[in-house]
């Protein structure tokens, strides 16, 4: 029963995004939770925290990315009272690629893992509905994506630094909040480096870009 | 509801192409991985090196492919671990068995009707002379000079039949094969000019960096320029 | 011992009246009959070796037979000494705590990790009535792919695992405990060709004193930048002036013995 959405579902029909900086990472989500056509929560927190440096942005089932992102907290937890250390970006999505890909069935979520680690820096995971695992330049994921894929391509380049990158993801989720109708609300955003992190947060009348200004 | 696995690839990779020449195995792959029609990744090898001579590529369901290489490599790293010979012999997986392991694997995984959705190429150099074979998601096997998953099953086959010669010099193979990758980055949607080659010999295995296929000489014939929607053309298609 | 450990000696499970598990103790001693192993943490990298006695004429003696050193995952390698079957089976537990962290996590077992869990599971062997302790002692030695360190673990019968500048362990674990002391190790560590050296010379030392002249087989394995940060055994063509420099390193101290024995009835 792999793609039919079950009935009632809270779904986190989204805009989400990961872009890295020199020395870091910005990760960037809409806020829209909505059943059907109702939106159910216009002020939902999409990023969720892993470990003190690793977040993941959910897209897909609420309940199921919930469930997920609990497990692969719990078990990055468990590898850091092992090994005594900060766990790495490329462990966390390993959990994540392996909770989806073996309950791929069950299972509707596609997340974004992103982070900083100190053996690789910034660095940026999609894992996708099947359960592939990709490192990514950068990544974007759920319904408002793919407005911005051609605007993304365009604009990042791989030397920003931490302003423009969030500037940049600032942007482009609010050009998909504006043309996908599953994607609304504010724009939370977090930054990730050595330094730690830094939300920050983007009230919905004080987007960078709104139908209102043109045409 | 019973589960219904994977009756359908999300995340896909497309054809694979390879052939024997004199010395070698040669394969070709490009580096797109699509997620329906949309290109997700540019640049994701799907082409891997398991043991010291043996290569490993995929077209289909990339985690599938995930699945198989973490399985193999696994395999692979029991073969040294388990030993009991002396820390000088070390023992590795050939191609042929590797090739057989994994035809039983694909096998498997039909029978439960949850296959992995990927066509494989297994290639290596063993006992003096290539190996090249292939095993489809149902668990078909078949040992070849030529193969082709995929799209390149239709469109590269055909060039690959009339161009190969078990003589075939490195140059030469590798001029065939971009010459396939080029026609299937033009005819296959899923497809891309960014490809990677991959080469096992006697005293080698090696893939490359990814690379762009040259296809400037593609675009230009008069009959490709002519317009054909204007008022006094025929309308085309 | 027999005379407070009498009755206290039969199982691992209980305590003598003054504190001591006798059943691990005599397990201790199970491993000081075997060969000796050593194992030199380095400045580039992390060196085992260890001197296999070839106990019967007839045994084919090929470095396979008797294997002591052993490779658990590429980035691990165990050296083993005690009861052969016993030590078995700690490498193959090796083995799989490997292998089950890689496919859980994706990334290979950090070294100390690796030692803890082992000395967990051994530990285990020490709490039952029903359980005999390992005979058996391993020396880990390892690479962190993460942090590009090398480390190198003891863990003995009773489960606690050690890590050490340099270690030794088995039949002549107290000489040669004394001159790896002499490296100073912990002060100023040496290169990876130069422990193999030290640890063959070590080696062929004991085997020298000894008094039992069974002949020995010597196994030595690094993990260093030379074989790429992989367990692998020291190249032989390595091995071959190594062994050739402490023979020759050995005759030279002898002859200076000699030397100062005769100065000494000189005077």
């Amino acid at each position: 029963m792999s793609q039919k959405n079950r009935e009632g579902e809270v779904l986190t029909g989204t805009t989400i995004l990961a872009l890295p900086f020199e020395g870091g990472v910005v990760v960037c989500a809409d806020s829209r939770t909505s059943t059907g056509t109702y939106v159910a929560n216009r002020v939902s927190d999409k990023l969720v925290q892993l470990s003190d440096y690793i977040y993941c942005c959910r897209s897909g089932s609420a309940a199921d990315t919930q469930a997920l992102t609990d497990y692969v907290h719990y078990y990055l937890s468990q590898w850091s009272l092992d090994t005594g250390r900060i766990p790495t970006v490329k462990t966390a999505a390993h959990l994540m690629r392996r909770l989806i890909y073996q309950n791929k069935d069950q299972l509707q979520a596609g997340v974004i893992v992103a982070g900083w680690d100190p053996v690789h820096g910034g660095s940026v995971y999609t894992i996708t509905l099947g359960g592939s695992c990709l490192e990514l330049p950068f990544a974007t994921g759920g319904s408002g994506s793919i407005f911005i894929a051609g605007l993304l391509d365009a604009e990042f380049s791989n030397g920003m630094d931490m302003a423009e990158a969030r500037n940049l993801a600032k942007k482009a989720c609010s050009h998909a909040m504006c043309r996908d109708g599953s994607s609304g609300g504010v724009i939370r955003t977090v930054v990730i480096s050595a330094d730690g992190v830094d939300r920050d947060y983007t009230p919905g009348n004080d987007l960078p870009f709104g139908p209102v200004a043109v045409w | 509801m019973a589960n219904k696995h994977t009756t359908r690839p999300i995340t896909t990779g497309t054809s694979v192409v390879g052939l024997v020449y004199d010395g070698g195995v040669l394969l070709a792959a490009d580096t797109l991985l699509s997620y329906g029609s949309m290109a997700k990744s540019f640049n994701t090898p799907r082409m891997v090196s398991i043991a010291d001579r043996v290569l490993l590529g995929a077209s289909g369901e990339y985690s599938d492919f995930q699945e198989i290489v973490s399985r193999v490599e696994a395999l692979a790293l029991a073969e040294t671990t388990q030993s009991m010979e002396s820390v000088y012999d070390e023992r590795t997986l050939s191609a042929k068995s590797l090739w057989n392991y994994l035809r039983a694997v694909m096998y498997q995984k039909r029978s439960k009707m949850n296959p992995f959705w990927n066509d494989l190429v297994v290639a290596g150099f063993e006992n003096d002379a290539p190996f090249l074979g292939v095993i489809d998601k149902l668990g078909t096997t078949l040992q070849e000079n030529l193969v082709a998953t995929g799209f390149g099953g239709y469109l590269a086959m055909p060039l690959l039949r009339e161009k190969w010669r078990p003589d075939l010099s490195e140059g030469e193979a590798r001029a065939l094969l971009e010459d396939c990758m080029k026609v299937l980055f033009y005819r296959d949607c899923r497809a891309s000019a960014r490809i990677q080659l991959a080469k096992v010999t006697k005293d080698t295995c090696i893939i490359s960096e990814p690379y762009e296929l040259d296809h400037s000489n593609g675009w230009n014939a008069p009959s490709m320029q002519r317009a054909v929607g204007d008022l006094d053309g025929d309308g085309g298609w | 011992m027999a005379s407070s450990g009498s009755g206290y000696d039969l199982s691992a499970s209980t305590f003598s009246p003054d504190g001591r598990i006798f059943q691990v103790e005599y397990a201790t001693k199970a491993v000081e009959n075997a060969g000796t192993v050593v194992g030199i943490k380095c400045s580039n990298g992390v060196v085992l070796g260890c001197a296999k006695p070839i106990h019967h004429k007839m045994v084919v003696a090929t470095s396979g037979s008797y294997k002591r050193i052993h490779t658990c995952d590429t980035h691990i390698g165990v050296a083993s000494t005690g009861f052969l079957p016993d030590s078995r089976v700690l490498v193959q537990r090796t083995t799989e705590e490997a292998a089950d962290w890689l496919e859980q996590y994706g990334g290979k077992i950090p070294p100390h990790v690796l030692a803890d869990r082992l000395g967990s599971y051994v530990h285990y062997f020490t709490l039952h009535g029903a359980l005999r302790p390992f005979g058996a002692a391993a020396v880990i030695a390892g690479h962190d792919p993460d942090t590009k360190e090398c480390s190198l673990h003891l863990l003995e019968p009773n489960g606690a695992p050690y890590r050490f500048y340099g270690v030794a362990t088995g039949k002549g674990k107290q000489a040669a405990k004394t001159e790896l002391e002499k490296l100073n190790l912990h002060k100023t560590p040496i290169a990876a060709d130069e422990a193999v050296k030290q640890i063959l010379r070590i080696l062929h030392l004991l085997h020298q004193e000894s008094k039992d002249s069974k002949p020995i087989e010597v196994e030595v394995s690094w993990i260093c930048e030379a074989s790429g940060w992989k367990h692998k055994g020291v190249p032989k063509d390595v091995l071959k002036t190594s062994e050739d420099w402490a023979k020759e390193q050995l005759e030279e101290e002898e002859e200076d013995d000699d030397d100062d024995e005769e100065m000494e009835e000189e005077s």
